[in-house]
């Protein structure tokens, strides 16, 4: 009986993901079909690509806030561009613009060791006010929207671009993070970077391109909204970033650091976006759905504490907070 | 054996039932700005209170204030085969393409409160609602007859980027342009439609420019209140110079008439969520719409403020 | 190790502490006053009103909303619980709650009762935070979302009204020029203060977040002292939302959006360590004082908002790197 608890519990994302398409199916009418799963996917494939990233920097025992006003910025160079380098090109652009972001936050966090969480707040600031000063904070058009049409199309009746590339990417890292030895550094750094770097392993750099990676990711989702809907706008992406990392850590990666999985995240990302598809079937208010995620969330990291504390594997409790080693 | 065989049909005449009955309410997705917000609230209540009565299912969707959302809502109409969709934009650009799919699907879409870009126009049957534009436009023409066409004015502006914010500050400096007044703009500064953020801003462009301020324009009551709380600070028993917000909420109605307020525009959220409703419901049937259907702008000072209803 | 001798390790480590520092922390200290000088100097040089009572009168009005969270938020940074992010919804509860109730109990219940409800947000936060050993941002985060929520499904989005426009003549009433509602920030930031460096409560506060087991070890009760954190941000965000609904005299669910990030940069300017364990009142106050100086100097001098927010950004960049930088060279 303990044992069924105990493994209802370690896959408990599987089980609340299930749960809530066992009611959903249930109660909304016309809820199971393949377009819905077509219209979940593409919907949680935006924040799952952020969720990516940040799922990588989080086990690296950092955060970062900055991912929305990257998105934008990202998004506005993308449309920009279009007029002078052509989609491909300034696509390709936009995403750097989010590399060069994770390049900014990355120094700040691992050569002025600034605290991850202050230093993307203030680059949250910065980057959203850049993002207004080179829009004058009005909308910009893409050049082509038969593009976008495109873009949405759903192949297999499921798949969008976007959220096929989101899947291929959520393996990926499902591969990274098991297979490779690069992986196994990474959940070294973010449990404990000190005796990680005491065993060869180069924390800062591993932490640096955490940065930079999650970023890009950003910036890949950021240009992808923006070809969507032929948009660069500065507003993008102000509500993103809450709702990623709740996406992250419901799927149990924790940030303190040192855990989590992107199998996790998919979970997350594909609860989250579950909930948000039924709830809308139903016209549930939107703050009503703010209430229910807010309590799967709640529900979910209790449950994780339930799992370490009450393990058979019972840890020595470190309740001093390891996260964003990097001020110390 | 028998009834196994009779259930069949039954079930089969159940199916066919529902289905006719299914097919004859028409269902319409409503892609609202919010839920819960001082003027999307009362039109959203219009809205589904007059479908109710026409006999249509209301399918209502909440962008909370975030565009992206809203793209991917339209998106979740057109897979939900809505026989149409009523969106408030919250962007002048960024639903274009949500809306070329739309008509793509054969959905017809109106847009209910704010217009879009002219790309849009194609794909909507109809723009029903205030035009924030035209209301910025009203606003200079009111501030300019209180101000006699001469004098310098601030500007509170809503969230930068936002919809509402740029059509009532573009109408509001174009008809200036426009009418060749010369009414001069001193600042403008944005206050996110929060008092408190209006009351701190206004507050220094006080301190700043003093007695050069002979007019304000507030892109709504809200932050135009804001304004007046902050004169008074600093000038107790000043009288305040002419003030114009837009809304028509009612404890700007009771400002106009203590005189602390030039105007306010009313677009009531009422006839907003109404009209929108009703047009659809004419497009369902199959009748022709108008292009642009506005709801009524009504410019109130203190002569006509005891005749008209504030907005809410 | 033994209790006496873990105890024994931080007051050295402590004493230590403040010897190798005492130059830096000086320094630092310093820092931020040179920082408030420089701006009030360029700002009376650059813009004649500025150096004005009325304007110091105004920046002191202005900043006593954000100040009294930042009372609060300096427990929470100290005692090494990172961020409280349901400042928000506890501001709404407080405003909205504090109007709504006027009509039925009259103001002054509605205040008390507004504040007590906040409080009991904190109280949940806490317990998910000190007991349950929940990460700060995520636990605040998550029950921020679920308390906003409630505000807007309690009041269906409408704004509210106060009724009894009395009550707010209280708050903009003025003693000496100064209006009460500036006073009461003074106040709570004086207790504040006394708490955190005179009292048992304020040394466990450190204790606990310096070194979480070394305070266990020595009988601090650190998971009350961690909740004790939460629960008094929450306490004061209510306060400082009562205050606002009457100022303002309406109120609606998001009135106090953005209000966790000015208070948590405030703190953090002001050099406070967001690892806990360091950090007093006046360092916190000193960084709401320097911050919100200069931008009434952007705003006087016509910079835009959205350019605002680039400014405030690289500050808190700047001064965190610098304090770090400093640190180090002291400690070396």
């Amino acid at each position: 009986m303990s044992a069924f608890v105990s493994t209802l519990l370690r896959y408990r994302v599987a089980v609340i993901l299930g749960l809530t398409l066992l009611v959903a199916a249930m109660i909304v009418p016309g809820f199971v079909s393949l377009t819905t799963l077509s219209l979940g996917l593409d919907r949680g494939s935006t924040i799952g690509l952020i969720a990516i990233g940040l799922t990588v920097l989080l086990i690296a025992g950092q955060i970062d806030l900055s991912v929305g006003s990257v998105f934008a910025v990202a998004g506005i160079v993308a449309v920009m561009l279009q007029p002078m380098l052509g989609m491909g090109p300034a696509a390709v652009v936009g995403v750097l613009a989010g590399t060069a972001a994770g390049i900014v936050n990355g120094c700040l966090v691992v050569f002025l060791r600034v605290n991850s969480l202050v230093a993307t707040l203030a680059t949250m600031l910065i980057f959203r006010s850049i993002a207004h000063w080179m829009t004058a904070s009005q909308p910009i058009p893409g050049t082509d929207i038969m593009f976008s049409i495109t873009l949405s199309e759903i192949y297999l009746q499921v798949f969008t671009v976007r959220s096929g590339l989101f899947l291929v990417s959520i393996l990926l890292l499902h591969v990274w993070l098991t297979r490779t030895v690069a992986g196994r550094n990474l959940f070294a750094v973010g449990s404990n970077a000190l005796s990680a770097e005491a065993s060869g392993i180069s924390s800062d750099r591993i932490m640096f391109s955490s940065f930079v990676f999650a970023s890009t990711l950003a910036g890949v989702a950021g240009v992808l909204q923006s070809l969507a809907t032929n948009t660069g706008s500065p507003v993008y992406g102000s509500e993103l970033t809450v709702a990623v990392i709740a996406a992250v850590v419901v799927g149990g990666t924790r940030l303190e650091g040192g855990r989590g999985s992107a199998l996790g995240t998919l979970g997350g990302v594909l609860t989250i976006a579950a909930l948000t598809t039924a709830m809308e079937f139903q016209s549930v208010p939107a703050y009503m759905q703010q209430v229910a995620s807010g309590l799967i969330l709640i529900l979910l990291v209790v449950l994780d504490r339930t799992v370490r504390t009450g393990g058979k594997t019972r840890r020595k409790r470190c309740p001093r907070l390891t996260l964003f080693i990097s001020n110390r | 054996m028998i009834g196994k065989t009779a259930t069949v049909p039954a079930i089969a005449a159940v199916a066919l039932l529902a289905s006719t009955a299914f097919a004859s309410a028409k269902t319409v997705c409503y892609v609202t700005a919010a839920d819960s917000h001082a003027y999307a609230t009362p039109a959203n209540v219009a809205l589904n209170d007059r479908a109710k009565e026409l006999g249509i299912e209301i399918l209502s969707l909440s962008q909370n204030f975030d565009v992206q959302t809203g793209t991917e809502q339209v998106s979740t109409c057109i897979a939900r085969k809505a026989d149409g969709i009523i969106l408030w934009p919250l962007d002048p650009q960024a639903y274009i393409p949500a809306l070329a799919r739309a008509k793509q699907a054969n959905i017809p879409a109106i847009l209910i409160n704010s217009p879009m870009a002219e790309q849009a126009n194609e794909f909507i049957k109809s723009f029903t609602g205030p035009d924030v534009y035209e209301e910025g436009k009203l606003a200079a023409d009111s501030l300019n007859e209180a101000m006699k066409g001469e004098g310098a004015v601030v500007v509170i502006a809503g969230q930068a980027g936002n919809g509402t914010t740029i059509g009532r500050v573009g109408g509001f400096v174009d008809r200036l342009k426009e009418t060749g007044s010369k009414i001069e703009v001193l600042d403008t500064v944005n206050a996110d439609f929060d008092q408190q953020k209006a009351l701190v801003a206004s507050r220094d462009l006080i301190t700043r420019f003093g007695d050069k301020i002979t007019g304000v324009y507030a892109n709504d009551d809200t932050m135009a209140r804001g304004f007046i709380d902050a004169w008074k600070e600093a000038n107790a028993g000043k009288p305040t110079p002419p003030i114009v917000g837009i809304n028509g909420q009612r404890d700007a109605f009771d400002s106009i008439r203590s005189g602390e307020m030039y105007s306010t525009i009313v677009q009531s959220p009422v006839e907003d969520g109404k009209l929108a409703i009703n047009t659809m419901a004419e497009i369902l049937d199959g009748k022709e719409v108008n292009a642009r259907l506005p709801i009524p702008l009504t410019v109130v000072t203190k002569a006509n403020v005891d005749s008209v209803e504030p907005a809410f | 190790m033994t209790d006496v001798a873990a105890m024994g390790q931080t007051t050295k480590d402590g004493a230590r502490f403040n010897q190798g520092n005492r130059l830096v922390g000086l320094l630092s200290r310093a820092g931020l006053l040179l920082a408030i000088l420089a701006v009030i100097l360029y700002g009376s040089i650059s813009n004649p009103v500025f150096f004005t009572a009325g304007n110091f009168v105004n920046v002191l009005t202005s900043m006593s909303i954000v100040g009294i969270v930042v009372v609060g938020m300096t427990f929470v940074l100290v005692v090494g619980g990172m961020a409280d992010l349901s400042v928000p919804a506890t501001i709404a509860c407080g405003a909205i709650l504090c109007l709504a109730l006027q009509a039925y109990i009259g103001p002054v219940p509605a205040f008390a009762v507004a504040v007590l409800l906040a409080g009991v947000t904190g109280l949940v936060n806490g317990v998910l935070v000190g007991y349950v050993g929940i990460n700060p941002i995520i636990a605040t985060l998550g029950m921020g979302t679920i308390v906003l929520g409630i505000v807007q499904a309690a009041v269906g989005g409408v704004i509210v009204y106060g009724a009894d426009p009395s009550s707010a003549d209280f708050v903009k009433s003025r003693i000496f020029g100064v209006p009460m509602i500036a006073i009461i920030f003074i106040a709570i930031a004086i207790i504040g203060n006394f708490v955190l460096s005179r009292t048992f409560w304020g040394r466990w506060t450190i204790a606990t977040g310096g070194n979480y087991s070394a305070a266990e070890a020595s009988a601090v009760p650190v998971r009350a002292v961690r909740a004790g954190a939460f629960v008094i941000t929450a306490f004061a965000a209510g306060i400082s939302g009562g205050l606002l609904g009457l100022t303002l005299q309406s109120a609606r669910p998001l009135v106090g959006q953005g209000y966790e990030f000015s208070a948590i940069t405030a703190v953090v300017v002001g050099g406070v360590s967001i690892m806990g364990g360091f950090g007093s009142i006046p360092r916190a106050m000193a960084g709401l004082v320097f911050v919100q100086l200069l931008t009434n100097v952007m705003v006087l001098q016509g910079v835009r908002t959205p350019i605002q927010g680039f400014v405030l950004g690289l500050l808190i960049a700047g001064a965190v790197a610098l304090d770090i930088a400093l640190r180090k060279r002291g400690v070396a």
